[in-house]
């Protein structure tokens, strides 16, 4: 009898049910949602594994996860038998059966082979932009956090920080757009018509083109970059300022340099923080299509990105697929039939599977840092 | 002493030094945010800014070339057809309002041959092929495919889809007979065209009493032809104008860059070839004067067309019946009659507006403004003529957003009340990571599951006949804005439910207990001190929510339906369950198709410029109230 309502009133409460009702509303709207959630992951599960997961022995349809992208072909031979087949093993089939005749041939784009073209190309823009948005956000967090005092300028950088957050991701694939793929220097020797401005650099023909970096893997970095740099900072200076004040104090006390003190009592305690928030930063960066449409994603690519490249810094010049591009092109391009449900479930569930383990792995890792760091 | 405390201690050494250096690296670093910002805002107002002059000139030939004058005939005319179809749909709901029965039943039979069709036509069409070809028919090749036909032929027998219109005997008889047909059959089975015979005929009875309705509206449509040929007489003259109209302008384009290249040029043998070029390709006049006569001879053709339609049509839909029994028909007839007045009103004025049209009125900067803010057509690649006007697309825009926040807001403000206010340990521990979940899932994942899942499951229930008091249903098209709407809901849940959970976290514990002390219940609590107190803070988290759903493209682009059109609010709510096209997906849909410089390409700059100024204004507005939050 430790409740003092039932020691002091008998009965009900006044209000109880009222009580009861808001409760029980509150709840139910809350659980509704929780439910609507499982329902979409459960969804995506029910049609993703039989994509992915085969009942043989690796237990896992490598061919989906390693193939490239191609066109699929599907069609009756001659004996009725109904063929599923990406673009090249169609053509070998076409020259191996010589003049046997195919009935009721239907193509369709972009769901044959598997989907290693976009994922690896997601691979390469998560990892281009957060090294871009580490090295920049990291640097600016430790100016906002170690050196910076009240000033105009302090001030100007939150806001500005406060107002990139908030921007569309679609504005910046405009700002991408028109920025790195149509406007950054480049050094080159032949300038393109759309220069908007040239500088000789006396150094051969070659000259300084304004031209931009075309549709390009690191145009589509550097957009990412812009765009997650808000979320980098805010997150990093809050580890940085976790670190209590008392290891500053004290490494300035044995003379060390300021620099020395970040480097040395700082930066090595809220390293596991900062890194523990960019997962998450990777889920968004991962997933947003907005910015690269334009900057760096294609839709169909014959060859994985380093291969045939004339030099390995064509890399960053090419264009890539992209995960989440493909997706959109799955759902947006091609009709959905029983044919292409195998591209379309397939390709979600890998990406989702990504995704869940990034944002769960940060959820763990959160959660073991808040245990380990007490001071 | 002020001056020793001022120096520099001896220690610390004048001009550039390492711990310098790194200070200022770093504080670069934090000023590549505010350059980035500016980045931003210099390149779209850069791209975006040449939109109006381009856009004024564009409207400029509109008017020279006299495709305005033709306009204005040609907008009475469409508002004709309009009203024409309107009637039309009225005529046709009212039919086939009274032989309802007939016509799902015809529609269910159809639906459930077709399905069958649509399983058995490849196996089919093999024997087909192969017996034309000449293959011998007792072949084995030809069992196996009888085979394989079917073993399809009772794959697609076992999932038919259902036909609650139609009797159990019926449906056995149907299915038996497609069970029983033949592979080179090709009339349909003896009950669908039964089925469909019923229904004409009971189309054709019901059609009887109506004949005066028929009549009226064919004499209404045929009113227009004498104006429809005036104006199919005017577009091919003045499309001709304007089309040498803008090969001038292409051409003096070509002729500044040419003279530009010349200026530059180092070697004077090369500078005059370009100044030769420039001369050569200087523009011809384009002769507008002769081709504009003739268009304002036809001005008193014009005026007498639009008094002779107006005559007419005044008189003809005076004969429109009162009411008709169906509530579709009937609602359908209301708007048309309600619409009637107002084209009957714009003809009358459309006489003085073709008399005091004049082709050589300054078209000044503002129009180009005022037309791209308040105009009601975004055209774009027409032959006609190309309008950049907003409204369909912020309609649209701001209608998801309503649909997404009168879902998120009880949703995701209900649940933030309950988890922080009412929820146990454990509670919280499990609906917290779900809601932190969604959040992960990409934009394109949800349009994904909007496009092949979410809207086909809200078309299916919209056929239910349960379900058919509600307006708009069933709807037309499984992609429209409250599809849109409910998938942005989802996912600006997490949004504002983390931030409300934040603001109502941020409530001092002294505020409950105090309550709690003076013999408040739970509730009282909760809604009159803690709720209140978080009030400001719970706002700017929907506000956030806000600006997350105005700025989400791909959820829009995949689900939204993608028609650029101000939904028709005459169907009241069911304005909600018809395709719209937003601000974001327009930029999204149409940026990788334009050329670079291009008025639409910067008509898209201009639209993201407005995106970015109405998303930061929202978040600015919001920052307001979580600082007036501070306890």
């Amino acid at each position: 009898m430790h409740d003092p309502e039932t020691l002091i009133r008998k009965g009900l409460p006044k209000g109880h049910f009222k009580d009861l009702a808001v409760r029980l509303m509150l709840g139910i709207t809350t659980y509704c949602i929780v439910i609507i959630a499982a329902l979409l992951f459960f969804k995506i599960i029910k049609d993703g594994v039989p994509v992915l997961f085969t009942a043989k022995a690796p237990f896992v349809d490598l061919g989906f996860l390693l193939d490239k992208n191609e066109t699929l072909h599907v069609f009756d031979d001659a004996q009725g038998l109904r063929h599923q087949l990406p673009a090249s093993q169609y053509s070998d089939y076409i020259k191996s059966h010589g003049e046997a005749p195919i009935y009721n041939e239907q193509t369709f784009s972009y769901s044959g082979g598997g989907i290693i073209g976009p994922i690896v190309g997601t691979a390469l823009l998560t990892i281009g932009s957060m090294v871009l948005a580490l090295f920049f956000g990291v640097s600016a967090a430790i100016y906002l956090s170690e050196y910076a005092k009240q000033s105009p300028f302090i001030h100007a950088v939150r806001i500005a920080i406060l107002n990139l957050a908030g921007i569309p991701s679609i504005v910046f694939g405009l700002f991408g757009f028109s920025v790195f793929v149509l406007a950054v220097p480049v050094i080159t020797s032949t300038p393109s018509d759309r220069s908007l401005l040239t500088l000789p650099l006396f150094i051969g023909d070659a000259v300084l083109s304004f031209q931009g970096w075309n549709s390009s893997l690191i145009a589509g970095c550097a957009t990412l970059a812009c765009m997650i740099l808000p979320v980098i900072i805010t997150a990093s200076e809050e580890s940085l300022r976790a670190v209590p004040q008392g290891f500053r104090d004290a490494s300035l006390a044995m003379g060390a340099t300021r620099w020395q003190t970040i480097r040395t009592c700082v930066l090595p305690f809220s390293m596991p923080g900062i890194l523990t928030s960019s997962l998450l930063a990777i889920t968004r960066v991962a997933g947003e299509t907005a910015p690269i449409m334009f900057t760096a994603a294609v839709a169909a690519k014959d060859d994985l990105p380093w291969q045939a490249l004339a030099n390995p810094f064509d890399l960053l010049s090419s264009q890539v697929q992209a995960l989440p591009y493909h997706i959109y092109t799955l759902a947006a391009r091609i009709p959905a039939s029983e044919y292409t449900q195998r591209a379309q479930y397939g390709s979600v569930f890998v990406f989702l599977i990504l995704v869940a383990t990034l944002s769960f792995g940060s959820m763990l890792l959160r959660a073991k840092l808040r245990a380990k760091l007490k001071w | 002493m002020s001056k020793t405390a001022s120096a520099p201690h001896r220690f610390n050494k004048s001009g550039l030094s390492l711990e310098k250096a790194i200070k200022f690296f770093f504080a670069s670093n934090a000023g590549l945010t505010i350059v980035i910002l500016v980045l931003i805002i210099v390149f779209l107002l850069k791209e975006g800014l040449g939109f109006f002059p381009g856009y004024r000139r564009e409207l400029e030939i509109y008017r020279i070339a006299g495709l305005e004058f033709v306009d204005l005939s040609r907008q009475n005319l469409t508002t004709h057809e309009q009203l024409a179809s309107v009637l039309n749909r009225a005529y046709y709901a009212e039919i086939n309002g009274k032989c309802a029965r007939e016509l799902k039943r015809s529609r269910e039979a159809a639906a459930l041959f077709n399905a069958f069709s649509d399983q058995t036509t490849a196996t089919r069409d093999l024997i087909l092929n192969n017996l034309t070809a000449g293959i011998d028919p007792d072949s084995e090749m030809l069992a196996t495919l009888r085979k394989n036909h079917a073993a399809n032929v009772q794959k697609a027998l076992a999932k038919l889809p259902p036909t609650p219109h139609l009797t159990l005997t019926e449906r056995t008889a149907l299915i038996d007979s497609l069970r029983s047909r033949d592979v080179t059959a090709k009339d349909d089975p003896p009950l669908v065209a039964t089925l469909t015979e019923q229904y004409a005929a009971a189309q054709q009875v019901q059609a009887k009493p109506l004949a005066g309705l028929r009549a009226t509206i064919d004499a209404f449509e045929a009113t227009g032809s004498d104006l429809s040929t005036l104006v199919s007489e005017m577009t091919t003259a003045v499309t001709a104008t304007k089309e040498s109209l803008q090969n001038a302008d292409i051409l003096e384009k070509d002729r500044k860059t040419l003279l530009a290249a010349a200026a530059r040029a180092k070697d004077p043998a090369e500078r005059a070839r370009l100044m030769a070029d420039a001369q050569a390709s200087l523009a011809e006049q384009a002769d507008i004067d002769g081709p504009m006569q003739s268009l304002m001879l036809r001005k008193p053709t014009c005026i007498e067309a639009h008094n002779a339609l107006r005559q007419t049509s005044s008189e003809i839909l005076t004969q429109l019946p009162t009411a008709l029994s169906q509530p579709e028909a009937e609602r359908l007839l209301r708007a048309a009659r309600k619409a009637a007045p107002v084209f009957l009103t714009t003809l009358g004025q459309a006489p003085g507006q073709i008399s005091q049209w004049r082709h050589d009125t300054r078209v000044p900067l503002s129009a180009a403004i005022r037309s791209f803010l308040t105009g009601k057509d975004w055209v774009t690649g027409g032959e006609w003529q190309d309008f950049y006007g907003i409204l369909p697309l912020l309609v649209g825009s701001l209608m998801i957003s309503m649909v997404a926040l009168c879902l998120a807001i009880p949703a995701g403000v209900g649940a933030a009340i309950y988890i922080n206010q009412f929820a146990s340990g454990h509670e919280q521990s499990l609906v917290k990571p779900v809601i932190e979940f969604i959040q992960a899932i990409p934009s394109v994942v949800l349009g994904f599951i909007g496009i092949l899942v979410f809207g086909s499951v809200l078309r299916d229930l919209s056929q239910l006949d349960s379900l058919a008091w509600v307006p708009g249903f069933p709807i037309e098209e499984r992609l429209n804005i409250f599809t849109a709407g409910c998938l942005l809901a989802l996912m600006s849940i997490p949004t504002i439910f983390s931030l409300a959970e934040d603001a109502l976290n941020n409530v001092p514990s002294a505020y409950s207990e105090a309550s709690d002390a003076l013999g408040a219940s739970r509730i009282q609590t909760s809604f009159r001190v803690v709720i209140p107190a978080a009030f400001s803070g719970i706002l700017a988290a929907v506000l956030l929510g806000l600006g997350r759903v105005i700025g989400e493209t791909m959820v829009v682009l995949l689900v939204a339906g993608n028609r650029i059109k101000i939904p028709d609010f005459s169907s009241g709510i069911g304005a909600f369950l018809q395709p719209s096209h937003t601000l974001t997906g327009i930029i999204a849909q149409e940026l990788g198709e334009v050329p670079l410089g291009s008025v639409h390409y910067r008509a898209l700059f201009v639209v993201g410029i407005l995106l970015f100024t109405i998303v930061l204004g929202i978040n600015a507005t919001a920052h307001k109230f979580v600082s007036r939050t501070q306890h």
